[in-house]
């Protein structure tokens, strides 16, 4: 069993998750790409949602992108599963609507936290 | 005018007044007689002879129902709702009439008290209209609360003959209390404390039994600074205010316990509000400064909070109107003209109601810029002592202790309308313990005989001398406890500084002399909430000198009183007004920074006596109005001078660095140098010729001296029914 071997990070000899080694975590990120990337004709059409599939998969890109820093093997895998197990959700139409767009959930403006910018932004 | 005796003053005092601070040592300490014990109750109790049957209960906690007795007025035993049984007495006894004797056994709750009580109910409900949910009382009425807690649980009351209970014609005593006599219960307390504590023997009554009425005889408006205090003392709702009829009910509003700042007393009270909008203003007990009366401008300029307020920053346009901007426009406009402008030509004058978190942060922000130029609209000598020591400039002797004086000398003040609830402690010495007082100063009515010395500012000078031929210098050097008070708008004239010489001159030759070494004689009466935070901070007193230096940008913090105008200002001078309201100051400005009023903001003010109290936020402050000192922290930052704090604590830091009596709250300090004072004062006792005079002489002018009562309908209104009642034939 791939559990039972180490692999390597940074100077640390660890348990892995799921993968062994850098190009076996890539392979199973893009399995979880082309598997969404293939769904999403479905779920615009599914989920009827405001939005084309072109956004969709922009957006999509944006998110995988969004983590294009990770290096750690471990996170890799663990991202992968959080990423397979939102795909399952959506395939089985345990999501509803709101959730698909919570995927496009504009990007929350940071609360002020210096004096100067509170006092320009609230009211108080 | 009537002086009770001093046995009877006594008895009246109510022993909530024991002493609750050391200050408080100065009532002479009659040998102790012996207590006697008396059981309430069973429970026995000591209390000494000459206390009634009403204040022993409340010593052990019984509190027995009453409508007439009330424990700041006299005792009138009329309303019989405190009838308690005593053993051995044929019949029940009125408690708050009757003086307790040795061995007394009273029962508050047998069958006959209880009985007696649900008839006294009974006979005051025959006569009271059914009209609560009607009445602005409801919910704070001593007749319904007694009702449902000694009252009979069924109704005897039929009216077979269709007769219909008594009713009674209104009264109109003018804008500020609405009279609804049929609900009157005759307990006489407006009466009491219209002869006794407002000094306006208009209210009393005619009639007898049935027919008895309560009023002023003829019509006539009811011509008092305190007059809304009766809408207080009135236990049904008889008397209730105008402004706030039909307004609100108790149990709706939220009670924030704050601080007034109208006068420079800072009379504690409680401000009631509903959906973010100030509704009334109530006094809030404090034995030290207002007991538990409130002056009418105090209590019903509040509607003045609503009016003319700023609620977002202005700037002047290319044609000079000013015009709505948002607050980086306004910020960065004043930042740049602060930055251009150079440190000895910039100047800052504080108003009426500017908060000491405020002052300071203005002050800080001048000082980084390099001036010094930071000053008050209210003048005060620099000369001799100056401000170097805060007991030249407060009111020493303490609001609660002028009541224990033997002689009063005023000396260019109307206390009467300059700080109204010390005139009540005036008029307490003069009625309870045969006080005199002497003025010097225009004639004006202070609601208590005075002798009026004269007008001359001479006359202070022949007394400091000791070279008077007037009594009231050997009255003055007779008395054990005297207290001088001048009023600090006698100090704005070029004799201000002699004047204020000869005061302390003779206030110390007095204190000297005194077999009470902590009797202090000299006070100085402020006339604006602000004043003594801004000398404690370090700000020059008056703007004269530094405004006809032609100053290029002048900040006005709240600076409303006019001192600062266009004419006195060269052609291209920046005017920068920050306040709440839009008055005299914003009216000149170019830049208009929208602040908040004090029910807005959680700020520091000190009081005429030096004794720093908390405002509290009510409600928040109106469109994009920000708390006063923010505003000058942003400013300070955009200025590139950025002042080290960012919260209200760090501020009240700062506060406590420059003096630590800002920030300890409630407190009054013990203030000295009084000595020093008077030798540095030496030099400054040069001839005096001019009259004194005062501004508000008459009821009139009481009303409207600042911007929020300036923007209150209420107080326009109060202006215009005095004046027509000066017209009127009584």
């Amino acid at each position: 069993m791939a559990a039972r071997q180490a692999i390597q990070v940074g100077t640390k000899n660890v348990r892995p998750v799921l993968s062994l080694n850098a190009g076996e975590a890539r392979a199973r990120v893009l399995n979880l790409y082309k598997a969404w990337y293939r769904q999403i004709p479905y779920l615009v059409k599914d989920f009827d949602i405001p939005k084309s599939e072109e956004q969709c998969r922009a957006r999509l890109k944006e998110m995988f992108l969004n983590n294009k820093h990770v290096t750690d093997i471990r996170v890799i895998d663990i991202l992968v599963i959080k990423g397979q197990m939102e795909l399952k959700e959506a395939v089985n139409l345990w999501k509803q609507k709101g959730h698909i767009m919570a995927y496009f959930k504009p990007t929350e403006e940071p609360k002020p936290k210096d004096f100067l910018s509170k006092f320009f932004s609230s009211n108080e | 005018m009537l002086r009770q005796p001093l046995t009877r003053a006594l008895a009246l005092s109510s022993p909530a007044r024991a002493a609750p601070l050391a200050v408080r040592r100065y009532a002479e300490i009659a040998p102790q007689p012996d207590k006697v014990e008396v059981f309430i109750d069973d429970k026995p109790v000591y209390v000494p002879p000459g206390t009634t049957v009403l204040q022993a209960a409340a010593q052990v906690g019984v509190e027995i129902p009453r409508f007439c007795y009330h424990e700041r007025l006299a005792v009138a035993g009329n309303c019989r709702m405190c009838l308690v049984e005593v053993e051995k007495s044929p019949k029940p006894v009125a408690a708050c009439a009757m003086p307790v004797m040795k061995g007394m056994r009273v029962k508050t709750n047998s069958d006959l008290t209880r009985k007696a009580r649900e008839g006294v109910m009974e006979f005051l409900l025959v006569n009271h209209p059914l009209d609560c949910p009607i009445c602005d009382q409801g919910g704070e009425c001593d007749l319904q609360d007694q009702s449902m807690a000694f009252g009979s649980d069924k109704s005897r009351f039929t009216d077979i003959h269709f007769s219909g209970k008594r009713a009674v014609e209104d009264k109109d005593v003018g804008p500020l209390i609405k009279t609804i006599m049929t609900r009157c219960i005759h307990c006489t307390r407006c009466i009491r404390f219209a002869s006794e504590v407002a000094g306006v023997d208009d209210l009393g009554t005619t009639g007898r039994g049935s027919d008895m009425q309560v009023g002023t005889y003829v019509e006539k408006m009811f011509l008092s600074e305190l007059s809304g205090n009766i809408i207080d003392l009135c236990p049904v709702g008889a008397l209730t205010s105008k402004p706030y009829s039909f307004v609100a009910r108790p149990w709706e509003t939220r009670r924030i316990d704050s601080v007034d700042v109208l006068d420079p007393l800072g009379s504690n009270i409680v401000v009631a509000t509903r959906t973010n909008e100030v509704l009334r203003i109530l006094p809030r007990t404090n034995e030290e400064i207002n007991e538990e009366w409130l002056s009418d401008k105090s209590r019903f300029a509040c509607d003045g909070l609503k009016r003319q307020r700023l609620v977002t920053p202005l700037m002047a346009d290319s044609r000079g109107n000013l015009t709505p901007v948002d607050w980086e426009d306004a910020v960065v406009a004043a930042s740049r003209a602060l930055r251009d402008c150079p440190a000895d030509k910039l100047l800052a004058v504080a108003g009426d109601m500017a908060d000491a978190e405020s002052l300071v942060a203005l002050k800080d922000l001048l000082n980084r810029l390099g001036s010094e130029n930071a000053c008050t609209e209210q003048y005060f000598p620099l000369e001799g002592a100056g401000i170097d020591l805060r007991s030249t400039y407060l009111l020493n002797t303490g609001i609660a202790n002028v009541e224990d004086a033997d002689f009063v000398l005023l000396i260019g003040t109307n206390v009467r309308f300059e700080a109204p609830l010390l005139n009540t402690r005036i008029r307490k010495a003069f009625i309870q313990k045969d006080t005199d007082v002497a003025l010097v100063g225009p004639k004006v009515d202070l609601t208590y005989d005075y002798v009026h010395v004269g007008e001359s500012a001479s006359i202070v000078k022949d007394l400091a001398s000791g070279t008077s031929s007037h009594e009231v210098l050997r009255k003055l050097e007779q008395a054990k406890r005297p207290v001088v008070i001048l009023g600090a708008d006698q100090l704005k004239t070029q004799e201000g500084a002699a004047l204020l010489a000869y005061t302390q001159e003779l206030a110390l030759r007095l204190q000297d002399k005194l077999e009470d070494k902590n009797w202090k004689v000299l006070n100085v009466l402020q006339r604006t909430a602000s004043q003594v935070a801004a000398l404690d901070i370090g700000y020059k007193p008056g703007v004269g000198a530094l405004l006809s230096a032609g100053p290029q940008v002048v900040y006005l913090l709240g600076a409303d009183s006019g001192v600062v105008t266009r004419e006195s200002l060269p052609k291209d001078a920046v005017v920068i007004y920050q306040g709440h309201h839009g008055d005299a100051g914003a009216s000149i400005a170019d830049i208009v920074l929208p602040g908040a009023a004090y029910t807005e903001k959680r700020a520091t003010y000190v009081n005429a006596e030096g004794r720093a109290q908390q405002a509290l936020p009510a409600v928040s402050p109106p469109g994009q109005a920000r708390e006063d000192w923010k505003i000058i922290r942003a400013i300070s930052e955009v200025v590139g001078v950025r002042l080290p704090y960012d919260n209200l604590d760090e501020v009240r830091d700062r506060l406590s660095e420059i003096s630590p009596a800002l920030v300890t709250y409630g407190d009054m300090q013990n203030n000295n140098y009084f000595a020093q004072a008077r030798a540095l004062a030496q030099s400054l006792q040069k001839p005096v010729s001019g009259n004194l005079d005062v501004k508000l002489k008459t009821l009139e002018d009481y009303f409207m001296t600042d911007a929020i009562s300036r923007a209150s309908p209420t107080m326009a209104k109060c202006v215009q029914a005095v004046l027509k009642q000066k017209q009127s034939t009584y």
